[in-house]
């Protein structure tokens, strides 16, 4: 029986961006109800292990201590504690050792980002609690639950109901430095500061894995050009400034502005563009995460290589098709007539 | 983020160097009994205060707190003065009868450090008033601490200030520590900016030890405030360098939790940030230290050199006539 692998981040759903435009805060407390429902859905589902990142808000210890389980047994498991991204990328790395079927996050796209650093192949569930979300699904915990306990136990395909997801890699000065799931931006900010991207006036160059209309953040200002889906094998190049096109597009909650785009193209996997901003910051996934220091040279890359991603959709739809959900937890039902 | 120009950058520097130059040498003084009365430190939360003042002009006013010294240097109080006062000499900012926890400017919009634990709250909303029924652009920073976080005072300050629409900025100077009690142990909310959500306000939580996130999050907010759209409630999180108070044998904290703070030193931070950037150069940042080292010198041996005030002064300025 496999173990199901939660990671959920604390600090998602609260950025700047509740001062700057008016994203709602996405509540430690809502967290721990969605990982509650999480929680019962594994074990209504006959799911027999659970194990969760540990975080300063103690979100994992708070669902299980106001929840009757069955049989589920959950711990939380050891790993570091810093209060920074990189125990999001460790504990992936612990839960993926520890032989996960998948790995449920709770977090926006910046989450996603870094649990891809360290969840190598193993499937990630991912739960939209964060100001941007693009990458992860708005859904109900107890469906997603149910997915990733179809997943451990084996009832629907792994290869069928997840999709191999796409990642913009960074080079800087032709060396690795850091990956993006959904945006890379260029900003003319100097500092990281506090990391979130909103002024238009400040952006310089997009790179983006997907480009799908209807979300919000800087992917939408190349999916209101044209839409690039999270499963086709293109990405898009967007250069900030007139003499070209503009668009009308949702920045961030509440933040639907102009943006003059001077030139755009579509990227095909494995194409690498070299980027002309200088000084400044790159923001990954919507959060400025590296300086850019003078004389340094950018470039990114669209690969294949993101994590594996469960439709929750296709899931519980196989599941449905293969009868799976008769079967489960099925007891005699006394006949009353 | 607002642009920072190359002066803003150097004066961001001077003030975080000149706090720390004053709070290392405050500590000396004290443990050498030069100093009377208490002496409650800033280093390590330089970034805080100096990055929210970088925001502000002297029209803007701050409430303070026992560890005030930090705010009263980024607001521009001058440390001769300061120091004199913690000598409790008669040259010093408060005639030398307020010491180190009642140090006030009103000219540079400094309206006093103080010694009761949230009391900074409810003295914010008074020139928050002011200025919204003025309709003057002044903006208030009231500082409090995680310890203050927790008092009344604070949660009906920021209840009033956000049913009026005050122009106050609430920054929540979260050192992990109320005196000696962390903070997971009095707080049930584990970011106290999670509370702005209660009083209709917006909040958020930034890196305190980042002196740029800290003047980023502080330049929202004040243009907020000035712009009539009311209080923000901004928790920096970061850490202090020496105890509560001078004596504190700061059995609380743990070797690793020293080193931790240490590699995050904001002054350090910035420093190696700005030189990688080619923005300012170690030469011209070296100077810096040592006009901060001789400015401190200097203000010690104005306050060494100055007379204590005369008994008959003993009653002078205690209280207000109203008449």
């Amino acid at each position: 029986m496999s173990t199901v692998g939660i990671i959920a981040n604390p600090a998602s759903g609260k950025d700047i961006r509740r001062l700057v435009a008016h994203a709602s805060v996405f509540d430690n407390n809502e967290k721990i109800n969605i990982l509650q429902r999480v929680l019962l859905a594994l074990d209504a589902m006959g799911v027999k292990r659970v194990a969760i990142m540990p975080d300063y808000y103690g979100l994992g210890e708070r669902a299980i201590d106001g929840v009757k389980l069955a049989s589920l047994r959950v711990d939380v498991i050891d790993s570091p504690m810093t209060s920074t991204e990189g125990d999001s990328t460790v504990a992936a790395a612990r839960l993926r050792e520890l032989g996960a079927a998948c790995i449920i996050v709770l977090g926006g796209d910046g989450t996603n980002r870094v649990v891809a650093k360290g969840c190598g192949s193993t499937p990630i569930v991912p739960i939209s609690t964060g100001t941007n979300n693009v990458f992860p699904v708005m859904v109900e915990g107890t469906v997603a639950g149910m997915a990733a306990g179809l997943l451990a136990l084996g009832a629907v395909d792994a290869e069928n109901t997840t999709y191999q997801a796409k990642r913009l890699e960074v080079y800087i000065d032709q060396e690795l430095a850091d990956i993006a799931l959904v945006d890379l931006v260029t900003s003319s900010d100097l500092f990281i500061g506090t990391r979130a991207i909103w002024d238009p006036s400040h952006i310089r160059e997009i790179v983006l894995a997907q480009a799908v209309p209807g979300r919000i953040g800087l992917s939408a200002v190349g999916s209101c050009i044209q839409a690039v889906g999270a499963q086709h094998d293109t990405g898009m190049y967007l250069e900030i400034g007139t003499g070209g096109t503009q668009v009308l597009a949702p920045l961030g909650p509440g933040l639907v502005t102009r943006i003059a785009v001077r030139e755009h193209h579509l990227m095909a996997v494995g194409d690498e563009v070299r980027l002309k901003s200088e000084a400044g910051t790159i923001a990954l996934d919507g959060e400025r995460q590296i300086e850019i220091y003078p004389r340094q040279t950018v470039s990114v890359r669209l690969t294949n290589n993101g994590p594996r991603v469960v439709d929750i959709g296709r899931c519980m739809a196989e599941a449905t098709r293969r009868g799976v959900f008769q079967r489960l937890g099925a007891e005699p039902i006394a006949d009353s007539r | 983020m607002a642009e920072l120009t190359q002066d803003q950058l150097l004066w961001i520097y001077d003030r975080m160097r000149l706090i720390r130059e004053f709070e290392n040498r405050a500590s000396a003084l004290f443990a050498a009994g030069k100093l009377p009365g208490f002496v409650h430190l800033y280093a390590g939360e330089e970034a805080i205060g100096v990055g929210i003042m970088a925001n502000l002009t002297d029209r803007d006013f701050i409430t303070s707190t026992h560890r005030g010294h930090g705010h009263c240097i980024a607001k521009g109080v001058e440390v001769n003065g300061m120091m004199a006062e913690l000598y409790g000499k008669a040259t010093g900012s408060c005639k030398g009868k307020g010491g180190s926890m009642h140090i006030a400017d009103v000219d540079k919009g400094m309206l006093g450090a103080n010694g009761i634990v949230g009391a900074g709250g409810p003295l914010a909303c008074g020139p928050g008033l002011m200025a919204k029924v003025k309709g003057t652009d002044q903006v208030t920073i009231c500082f409090f601490g995680d310890g203050a976080a927790e008092q009344g005072t604070m949660h009906e300050s920021m209840n009033l200030a956000s049913i009026w629409k005050l122009p106050v900025v609430f920054v929540c100077e979260n050192n992990g520590y109320a005196e000696s009690t962390p903070v997971h142990y009095h707080s049930a909310s584990k970011d106290i900016a999670d509370r702005a959500t209660a009083y209709n306000m917006p909040g958020f939580t930034v890196n305190g030890t980042d002196v740029f996130a800290v003047y980023e999050a502080a330049h929202e907010a004040v243009a907020r405030a000035r712009r009539g759209e009311g209080p923000t409630l901004l928790e920096a999180k970061g850490f202090r360098y020496f105890g509560h108070f001078e004596g504190d044998p700061l059995s609380y904290r743990t070797e690793e939790e020293i080193a931790k703070n240490k590699s995050n030193d904001p002054i350090d931070q910035f420093r190696r940030r700005v030189i990688d950037r080619e923005l300012l150069s170690a030469a011209t940042l070296d100077e810096i230290d040592a006009r901060s080292k001789a400015a401190i010198d200097a203000a010690v041996e104005f306050a060494e050199a100055s007379p204590y005030p005369e008994l008959s002064e003993l009653m002078t300025d205690v209280y207000v006539s109203y008449r």
